[in-house]
């Protein structure tokens, strides 16, 4: 009996919340109506501006929502406008309603508090978020999340090769060396300061530091200089036989695509483990390239929307951002021959028609099976970041 | 008639707006410099920022790398420029140059930059044309062109864009001189022509051509998307290195961007001093050369040299075109093959359709600003011709000394500051912001375009008509300006494209609201599918010379019937 009552009054508890919930949003929903929503978000992949463009009509349809997509080339630029905004106190009428972000630009945003919220609590598709196995979705770069941001993809390195010319790829970072060595000039990594870069440098440091734990804390200026010496003998084993012996870098991950492309190199990775099945249906990349990881897993985060602080269109925004987390639109983003995002949502909990989307998004060529993904490295402490690429920098920028 | 001349509006308006916006400029980055940005909790004026600059790691070889490449560019395209009318004016070579000119001028500096780099690259067309044939390539060698640490390749882009430049004004400069008695004199004396040129001519000329150098040297060493595309990457130029601050996530970068971008601003000040102080040495030094009566040049073996180079930069500026658009025609393309394997017509559908609205930004940006310089250049120029008349004091006299300013400090240095007030006066994400912004660039090229021709109008034929008819607003309109509606229209063309070219004012003052193909095509660059960067910079390319098309063909439609406007 007292099992009954408690789980009955748990269902009404719930009831009565999503009930409010569901008011809370309805009213959300008849706010933004007719509101233009500027979307601030990275333009240099026609992949992805189409994928907005497409989520931008159906928002208008369904919801009568304008959405904008302001293309960027890096979105820091944006936080400094904001910044600039903050500083001159305008606190409404900001110039953006919506943006793609994660990681330091999330840190920075939160700590100078650019970012309205907590909101995405409020998106009923927020239900369907998998947040039990994906932590970091609420751990972004180990900065708490608080619901400041809304997820939107997830990612995780993974690397790739053409393999016509590379017959057996390596399995670890170990390998990676013996492969330059063989194949001098034909691996490389964007320069540093840079998201890509220091990714892989970051996942060099897991695989050959003593104590991985130490990376989930805030790093200890004594003990960085022992904890990172593994990196830097690799990094400086490694340098000679990079594409044009480490005196130039590419200046982004996706100019590695067009290394990869015309065979410059190799070997190349991303984010996106849909990505080369994805270049491949554009052409961007033959179909002989393929996609791996290392044995020991690869590094994953997933990436966010944010609505600054001074948006006059913030109920349109969340509009945006619930249509983002519907699974419609991951299924969508999902598709490899779409874009190949991989979706935040936890495919379990869906049921019926959106089970059925999931189910029917194909397997893109070149993408690894989830299994074969695992779970992703967690992201070291964001503090890492920083004092990584300054020692970088101070190593090898002469 | 006392007092002072008709319309010294136009000239106190137009220096009053390049003042106030530079000063503003100066001064919205001189405060974060010192460590003053209340936003982020700096509010104590140190000079911390200067340290963490000049101890960044690899800033000596940024700061190396910046004025290796600006100097070496700007004294290559200055000399190259010299020579080049000491053995080609008068040839066939040099009316070649002054019909082609214009539409070379119009290309855009990043959609060159882009093309460039596409031929270049060990993986671009020129290898591929060679391979495997020549070389035995079938994979890309691992050669550092592209990007290489020193700034070569930038350093050729460099001269290779500005050279079509120096040579535009020096055409409008060589009116002023009396070239042709010049050379009847000095042939008459035994001296060649070549010689004439070196040592009469150009010392003459080069005073007009002044602050055009300089202005050559402050960009050289202030450049951005260029070096972004061609330039070394770590440590990059000192002014991709700002930039990168600026945008860093870690905002007490800011202030290490503010101090940067005025040490660039001093570098480039220190430059031009340094060329200044090398005019009065070099005229000591080079006076005993000039009157040595020595009537050989011995430069003259030379000349192939510089007609190869000279046509060279055309070369090369029109096979960067032509790259492009094979490249926005392409489907798939692998190295080596010397065409694409697939051809498409994909990406230019695309490309036109989803580039509608920048396009019309663009193009409403443009044709503003450029009317509105157009307007009060003008208006400064008829207040000169006026003051002249009158013998009053001339103010548009005083705008020359400012009418460079715009162009000797880097955009970064200012741009950020004037983004700052902009914010604060509820002023940005405004069209108008936007396009003012704009005109800070415009107006000067439009006055160094128009200043020249307009006032060596025959002014005779208007005080005939002023006597016919006694309006000087319908003389200016009636007869006047038709029949300067060439260079009229020349100089609306080179203003719409100079508006067209601008990024970070676009960036800064169009607050994230306004996208101009030029935005779309660096927002788009940071990709990696070239056929779609090929598109952009191609519609990026084609505005600029639709300008000038219209520019060549209107006189000849409107004036058809008269005999006189056909020249």
């Amino acid at each position: 009996m007292k099992r009954f009552l408690l789980i009955f009054s748990g269902v009404l508890v719930l009831a009565i919340f999503s009930q409010a919930v569901a008011k809370d949003w309805s009213e959300i929903e008849m706010q933004a109506k007719g509101q233009t929503v500027y979307f601030n978000a990275w333009g240099g992949s026609q992949t992805i501006n189409e994928y907005i463009q497409w989520a931008a009509r159906q928002v208008q349809k369904k919801y009568n929502v304008r959405v904008i997509h302001v293309k960027v080339s890096d979105i820091s630029d944006v936080v400094s406008r904001i910044l600039v905004e903050k500083a001159a106190d305008k606190k409404t009428n900001g110039s953006v309603d919506l943006m793609w972000i994660n990681g330091e630009n999330f840190k920075a945003m939160k700590e100078n508090k650019l970012l309205y919220g907590p909101f995405s609590q409020k998106l009923p598709y927020y239900q369907l978020v998998d947040l039990e196995n994906k932590k970091t979705l609420l751990y972004d770069f180990t900065t708490p999340v608080d619901n400041m941001e809304s997820p939107w993809g997830m990612a995780q390195l993974v690397f790739s090769y053409d393999s016509k010319q590379v017959k057996k790829h390596p399995k670890n970072m170990l390998d990676l060396l013996a492969f330059a060595r063989k194949n001098p000039g034909r691996f490389t990594y964007p320069s540093i300061p840079g998201f890509h870069g220091t990714t892989f440098i970051k996942q060099v440091l897991y695989e050959l530091i003593h104590d991985p734990e130490v990376l989930n804390q805030t790093v200890v200026p004594c003990d960085f200089e022992k904890n990172t010496q593994p990196l830097w003998d690799f990094l400086d084993a490694l340098h000679p036989f990079l594409w044009r012996k480490a005196k130039v870098f590419p200046t982004s991950a996706s100019q590695m695509v067009s290394l990869l492309n015309d065979n410059e190199i190799f070997i190349s990775f991303s984010f996106n483990p849909n990505s080369v099945s994805n270049a491949i249906k554009n052409g961007e990349l033959p179909d002989t390239i393929r996609t791996y990881i290392h044995t020991k897993g690869t590094i994953g985060n997933a990436h966010f929307v944010g609505i600054p602080f001074n948006s006059s269109a913030r109920q349109g925004a969340m509009v945006f951002a619930n249509f983002l987390l519907s699974p419609e639109a991951q299924a969508r983003k999902a598709d490899p021959t779409i874009w190949g995002d991989p979706t935040v949502l936890d495919t379990q909990k869906l049921v019926g028609r959106d089970k059925v989307l999931f189910d029917a998004v194909p397997k893109g060529i070149a993408t690894l099976t989830p299994k074969e993904l695992g779970q992703g490295l967690p992201e070291p402490h964001v503090s890492w970041v920083q004092a990584l690429e300054k020692k970088w920098l101070e190593i090898y920028s002469k | 008639m006392s007092g002072q001349a008709k319309g010294r509006i136009f000239p106190v308006v137009v220096i009053s707006f390049f003042c106030v916006t530079i000063l503003a400029g100066l001064f919205g980055t001189l405060l974060p410099s010192l460590n003053y940005l209340p936003v982020i909790g700096y509010t104590r004026i140190s000079l911390s920022a200067w340290f963490d600059f000049f101890s960044y790691p690899g800033i000596q070889a940024s700061f190396l790398v910046t004025v290796f490449s600006g100097i070496t560019a700007s004294v290559g395209v200055v000399s190259l420029a010299f020579l080049f009318i000491t053995f080609s004016y008068g040839t066939a070579l040099w009316k070649f140059f002054e019909k082609i000119l214009s539409p070379v001028l119009s290309i855009p500096h990043a959609a060159f930059a882009v093309g460039f780099g596409f031929l270049i690259a060990p993986s671009g067309w020129f290898i591929r044309m060679v391979s495997p044939a020549l070389t035995g390539f079938t994979i890309p060698p691992d050669w550092i062109i592209l990007n290489d640490p020193a700034g070569v390749s930038l350093t050729i882009a460099l001269v290779i864009k500005e050279f079509p430049f120096l040579i535009m004004v020096t055409m409008g400069a060589l009116g002023q001189l009396d070239i042709k008695k010049t050379l009847l004199v000095g042939r008459a004396l035994g001296y060649s022509k070549e010689q004439i040129w070196l040592k009469i001519l150009i010392p003459r000329l080069y005073p007009h051509l002044r602050l055009s150098i300089f202005a050559v040297i402050a960009y050289s060493l202030s450049v951005v998307d260029m070096a972004i595309i061609l330039g070394p990457s770590s440590p990059s130029s000192l002014s991709v290195l700002i930039l990168k601050w600026f945008n860093d996530p870690d905002v007490s970068f800011k202030l290490l961007a503010a101090a940067g971008s005025l040490f660039l601003f001093v570098i480039v000040l220190l430059s031009i001093l340094c060329v200044y102080f090398m005019e009065r040495a070099v005229g000591v030094f080079l006076r005993p050369w000039i009157t040595n009566g020595n009537r050989r040049c011995f430069l003259s073996p030379l000349k192939p040299i510089i007609f190869f180079m000279g046509c060279g930069t055309l070369f090369f500026t029109a096979v960067s075109s032509v790259i492009l658009v094979i490249w926005s025609l392409t489907w798939q393309w692998r190295f080596p093959d010397f065409l694409p394997t697939t051809w498409t017509l994909t990406f230019w559908a695309k490309g036109l359709m989803s580039s509608f609205d920048p396009v019309m930004t663009t193009l409403f940006t443009g044709v503003a600003s450029a009317f509105i310089g157009l307007l009060l250049a003008i208006g400064c120029l008829e207040h000169e011709v006026a003051a002249g008349k009158t013998k009053t004091r001339n103010y548009t006299g005083y705008l020359h000394y400012f009418l460079y300013l715009p162009l000797l400090v880097p955009q970064i240095t200012f741009m950020a500051g004037i983004q700052f007030f902009l914010v604060i006066m509820k002023l940005d994400g405004y069209w108008i912001s936007l396009m003012v912004s704009h005109l800070l660039f415009v107006l000067p090229y439009m006055f160094i375009a128009l200043s020249a021709t307009y006032l060596a109008f025959y002014e005779r034929v208007t005080d005939q008509a002023m006597l016919l008819k006694r309006s000087y607003i319908i003389v200016l309109f009636r007869v006047k300006l038709p029949m300067l509606i060439k260079p009229i229209l020349f100089s609306f063309a080179i203003g719409f494209s100079v508006s067209v070219a601008q990024y970070i004012p676009t960036m800064l003052v169009g607050a994230g609201r306004f996208s101009t193909i030029t935005t779309e095509v660096v927002s788009i660059a940071s990709g990696s599918d070239r056929r779609a960067i090929a598109v952009y910079a191609l519609i990026q390319q084609f505005l600029p010379m639709v300008m000038y098309a219209f520019a060549i063909i209107l006189p000849k439609i409107l004036y058809y019937n008269r005999k006189g406007m056909q020249v």
